[in-house]
C-alpha cells in the first residue's frame, strides 16, 4: 500500500483569476517584501473576491526561522482567517504552511510536523500556495524547510497534512524574475526531478512526473532564460518545476538534498545552488545502484545537451548555465570548509534524504562527496 | 535459526545489533531506550516486548517479555501486529513506510527521532539479520 498526493493545480495563463470565485472571505497572504515590490501581492489581491478582508504579512525572511513561524502566529489567530495564501518562492510557501500548520493547531510543536504524527489540520482554514518562482517545488509538496533560530539546522518538516488545497501556476508569477534567480530555481527543479527518480521510495507516479519534469525544464530552460517574453518557455518550465515537486513529493530527496541542505545551512548558500553543486557528485556515486532509472531520465534532456551518462549531462547543463562547481566558486575559504566538515557529516547524516538515498552512505561516504567540491 | 519471537532471538538481534558497524556509526550520538512491541493477532496469542536500552551507538540491554509491567517505561515504543513484523524481518516493509501506512505505529518525541531516522532504520531493520523462523 502507499499513496500519490497532490493539491488541485490551476495553471496556464491568467489561472490566478480562479481566485475570483473561491469561497473564502477572510484571507491571510504570506509573503515577503520584494513579491510586494514586484506588484505581485497588488496582483492577487485584485483577484480576490471584492468583499474580502485581506491581511497581508510580507515580512517573511529568506531563511525563515521557527521563531519567525511564532512570531507571526499570534497575528495570524488575531485575524481568524478561514484561507492562507503563500505567494512567493519556497520561503514564502514553506512559512505558509507552517503558519497554516501552527494556526490551525496552536496546541502544536513544530517538530511534531511529520509524516510519523496525525495533525488534524484544516478545522479552520485552507491553503493556496502561489509559486513566483520555478524550482522549489513547494506549492506541490508536503515538506516545509524552516531553519533553527541560529541557522544551524535546516529542519525537514513534511507532513501530507500540510500540502496546499490548491497550487496556482501563473506564467505571469514568474516572468520578471533575475537570471541568476531562474538559473538556481531550475536547477533545484531538475535535482527534485533526479533525486525522486532514484530515491527508494520511487514509485510509478513519481517517475512520470519526474522524467516529465526533466523533459520540460531541459528543452524550454534556455529559451526562458534568453527570452523571459517566450511565455509557453516560461510556462514549460514552470510547470516541469512543479511537476518535480510532485515526484519528489510523492518520492523524496537523496543525498544531493542531504548535502546541499547541509552545506546551505553552514555557509548560507541559497538552496539551487547548494543542491546542484552536489548533484553530479551524487549520481556518480549513485550509479551502480540507480543504471536504470538514470539512464531512463538521461533520455529525457534534448539530443543537444545530452551526453553518455546522466552525470556527465548534468555536469555539461551546469557548465553551460555557469553554475558553480566548486567551493571556491562560491567564495568558501579551503580552511573554513574543512572545520566545518564534521558538522557538515552529522547534519547530512540526519538527513532524510540520506536514509532514502539509492546507495547507502555513512560518515565515510558523506565525508567524501563533500571533499569532491573542494 | 530463532523462533520469532523469544529470548534466543532477542539475544541474537542484541548481538547483531551491536554488531552493526553502521548503526554505531549513525547513533553514535544516541541517548535513549525503547520498546519493540510484537503485538498479538490471528497467529500469536500474547504481546512480546523487547526493551533495548541505547545508548551511543550500543545496546548496553535488552529484556525479552511477554510482561509488559516487567520492563521500564521507555521513551519511545514502535508496535506492530505480529503478521507485520514478520513481514518487517522477511524484508517485505520499510520500516518507516510501515509507519506512513499504519502498520506500525511510532510513538516518542518526533523532533528527537527525525533527527536519528537513519540509525532507527538500521536498528530495525537489522532485525532482518536474525536467521528466523516464524
Amino acid at each position: 500500500m502507499w499513496f500519490f498526493r497532490s493539491p488541485s493545480i490551476i495553471y496556464g495563463e491568467e489561472s490566478v483569476t480562479y481566485l475570483n470565485d473561491i469561497p473564502q472571505r477572510r484571507i491571510v497572504i504570506v509573503t515577503d517584501g520584494n513579491i510586494v515590490k514586484a506588484g505581485l501581492v497588488d496582483i492577487v489581491r485584485k483577484e480576490l473576491p471584492e468583499d474580502s478582508d485581506v491581511l497581508v504579512i510580507d515580512t517573511v525572511p529568506v531563511e525563515p526561522t521557527i521563531s519567525y513561524v511564532l512570531s507571526i502566529k499570534n497575528k495570524i489567530s488575531g485575524f481568524s482567517p478561514d484561507l492562507i495564501v503563500g505567494l512567493g518562492g519556497g520561503s514564502c510557501m514553506d512559512s505558509a504552511k507552517a503558519a497554516f500548520a501552527t494556526y490551525e493547531r496552536p496546541d502544536m510543536d513544530m517538530h511534531d510536523i511529520t509524516p510519523l504524527v496525525h495533525l488534524d489540520l484544516r478545522k479552520k482554514s485552507r491553503l493556496i500556495l502561489i509559486p513566483t518562482t520555478s524550482g522549489t517545488g513547494s506549492e506541490c509538496s508536503w515538506a516545509s524547510v524552516i531553519s533553527d533560530d541560529d541557522h544551524g539546522r535546516k529542519n525537514e518538516f513534511a507532513s501530507p497534512e500540510i500540502i496546499a488545497d490548491f497550487a496556482i501556476l501563473d506564467p505571469a508569477m514568474v516572468s520578471s524574475l533575475p537570471e541568476s534567480v531562474r538559473k538556481s530555481t531550475a536547477i533545484d527543479a531538475l535535482t527534485h526531478a533526479i533525486e525522486a527518480r532514484s530515491s527508494t521510495w520511487k514509485n510509478p507516479y513519481s517517475d512520470i512526473f519526474a522524467d516529465k519534469a526533466v523533459e520540460l525544464i531541459a528543452s524550454n530552460l534556455f529559451e526562458a532564460l534568453d527570452n523571459s517574453k517566450n511565455t509557453e518557455a516560461v510556462a514549460n518550465v514552470h510547470i516541469g518545476a512543479s511537476m518535480a515537486g510532485l515526484a519528489f513529493s510523492n518520492s523524496q530527496i537523496t543525498l544531493a538534498h542531504s548535502l546541499g541542505h547541509s552545506l546551505g545551512a553552514h555557509f548560507n548558500i541559497p538552496h539551487g545552488i547548494s543542491v546542484g553543486i552536489f548533484l553530479p557528485h551524487v549520481i556518480r556515486f549513485n550509479y551502480s545502484e540507480a543504471k536504470k532509472e538514470y539512464a531512463e531520465i538521461n533520455r529525457k534532456f534534448p539530443s543537444s545537451i545530452r551526453k553518455r551518462y546522466l552525470y556527465l549531462t548534468v555536469e555539461s547543463f551546469l557548465e553551460v548555465l555557469k553554475m558553480p562547481v566548486t567551493i571556491s566558486d562560491l567564495k568558501i575559504s579551503k580552511k573554513e570548509y574543512d572545520e566545518k566538515m564534521e558538522s557538515m557529516v552529522s547534519l547530512a547524516l540526519e538527513s532524510t534524504g540520506t536514509v532514502l538515498n539509492p546507495r547507502d552512505a555513512g560518515r565515510p561516504e558523506l565525508e567524501k562527496l563533500l571533499k569532491e567540491i573542494e | 535459526m530463532y523462533k520469532f519471537p523469544s529470548e534466543e532471538w532477542a539475544n541474537a538481534y542484541f548481538e547483531q545489533l551491536n554488531g552493526n558497524a553502521d548503526y554505531k556509526d549513525s547513533a553514535r550520538d544516541w541517548e535513549g531506550d525503547i520498546t519493540l512491541v510484537i503485538s498479538a493477532d490471528d497467529t500469536m496469542k500474547d504481546n512480546a516486548y523487547l526493551y533495548l536500552d541505547l545508548y551511543h551507538g550500543t545496546c548496553r540491554k535488552y529484556i525479552y517479555t511477554t510482561d509488559s509491567s516487567s520492563i521500564p517505561k521507555s521513551e519511545f515504543t514502535y508496535s506492530g501486529k505480529y503478521g507485520n513484523w514478520k513481514k518487517l524481518i522477511n524484508g517485505e516493509i520499510d520500516p518507516i513506510k510501515g509507519i506512513l501506512t499504519g502498520k506500525f505505529k511510532l510513538k516518542g518525541s518526533m523532533s528527537k527521532i527525525m533527527r536519528y531516522t537513519k540509525a532507527a532504520k538500521l536498528m530495525v531493520n537489522t532485525a532482518s539479520r536474525v536467521p528466523s523462523v516464524f
